[in-house]
């Protein structure tokens, strides 16, 4: 693939954005597997729970692989993605 | 040569392949690091691997910016897999079952690469897809989220037993060091949920190939098409013109899965090394 190309700015509200590792629909739905989630509050001897809001964190590290389908803003719930064409 | 085999063969132990050298597993290699550099629990966890696996930082931005800056991250994130000793290497089958003969302790748990890029919660034995290797796995109470699940820890025939069944299933091996020679973790890969295939495959770096490639004996293969749809490297496809399987042998990374679902034995893992052209493509 050509480089330098532009790609796709992904922003994720992440104020409405407070259970994905419960919720999943984006990181099932994506084609090209762009979604990354991680705990982000890891505790020594405790394992945590992801139907607790804010305790897991979404990014789209691979925003280089995104089509611009769209897949995942229609399939969030609370309609925290914004995808931003190249 | 493999830069792990170069560092950490023996010709007299395991014929100078590193990850058959039984004295990289006897060792005490957890506590083995890089001198005068203190050993940060964070950077052995899986979910580092993952996640720099996934993203070496900068370099989805240097897309953006021009090809030298691309390069440039490319080399930069090369050489500091080499400085923390951090390469991974794809193993076929037959290495793998001598590789668990070798190393203890092995516990099956969650694959933390499958938990970040597709939210899949391994709770049991039945679900793990990935296997913990050495000391550092008796450690696992202590981060239960990094275990969500817990750990099965496996005797070799039990170790064996599961790598079948996952190579059945169609996942490639990747040996997972955490600073060579110590062996973090015995990966069961798929594109694209796993970081150390996405990254060879995406941006060719990261994951040694195999000491092997595999080549197709046309007289035996039938073009069934059995094996194209197992390879993950783009490297098998059938050709259309012959009605046979074939292989670019400088994309092959030698796991093996097309041999091993081959119902006629027409492919066969051949040494790197005995093809000169190939020698030194890792």
């Amino acid at each position: 693939m050509d480089i330098p190309r532009k790609l796709p700015k992904i922003t994720i509200d992440h104020e409405k954005c407070m259970v994905p590792f419960l919720c999943k629909k984006c990181l099932e739905i994506c084609p090209q597997a762009v979604f990354w989630v991680v705990c982000i509050k890891e505790e020594r001897l405790k394992e945590m729970d992801p139907r607790v809001p804010g305790l897991y964190k979404l990014s789209a590290p691979r925003r280089d692989k995104c089509t611009v389908c769209n897949k995942c803003i229609e399939v969030c719930p609370v309609d925290a993605i914004k995808i931003e064409a190249p | 040569m493999c830069w792990l085999c170069d560092q950490f063969g023996d010709m007299e132990y395991g014929n100078g392949v590193w990850y058959l050298n039984p004295w990289n597993y006897a060792r005490n290699m957890y506590k083995i690091r890089e001198p005068g550099k203190v050993f940060a629990v964070r950077e052995a966890g899986p979910e580092v691997v993952t996640e720099a696996g996934l993203t070496p930082p900068g370099l989805i931005n240097a897309i953006e910016k021009s090809r030298e800056e691309y390069d440039r991250i490319i080399e930069e994130n090369k050489e500091r897999i080499r400085l923390r000793r951090q390469g991974n290497q794809v193993l076929p089958l037959k290495d793998a079952e001598k590789v668990l003969e070798l190393c203890s302790p092995m516990g099956l748990m969650e694959c933390m690469c499958r938990k970040g890029v597709r939210a899949i919660d391994e709770r049991n034995e039945h679900e793990y897809t990935c296997m913990g290797m050495g000391v550092g796995m008796l450690k696992w109470e202590r981060w239960p989220e990094r275990y969500k699940g817990g750990v099965k820890f496996v005797n070799v025939d039990e170790a064996k037993e599961w790598t079948r069944e996952m190579d059945k299933r169609g996942f490639v091996h990747i040996l997972m060091l955490f600073g060579a020679p110590y062996i973090g973790g015995f990966c069961q890969c798929d594109y694209p949920d796993c970081g150390a295939i996405r990254l060879a495959v995406d941006f060719g770096f990261g994951t040694l190939k195999s000491h092997y490639v595999a080549m197709v004996d046309y007289d035996k293969c039938n073009g069934c098409g059995i094996c194209a749809q197992r390879c993950q490297w783009g490297a098998l496809k059938f050709e259309v013109t012959s009605e046979k399987a074939n292989i670019d042998l400088f994309k092959c990374y030698g796991c093996g899965l097309c041999e091993t679902s081959c119902p006629r034995g027409a492919i066969e893992l051949v040494e790197r090394k005995s093809l000169p052209a190939l020698a030194e493509v890792w």
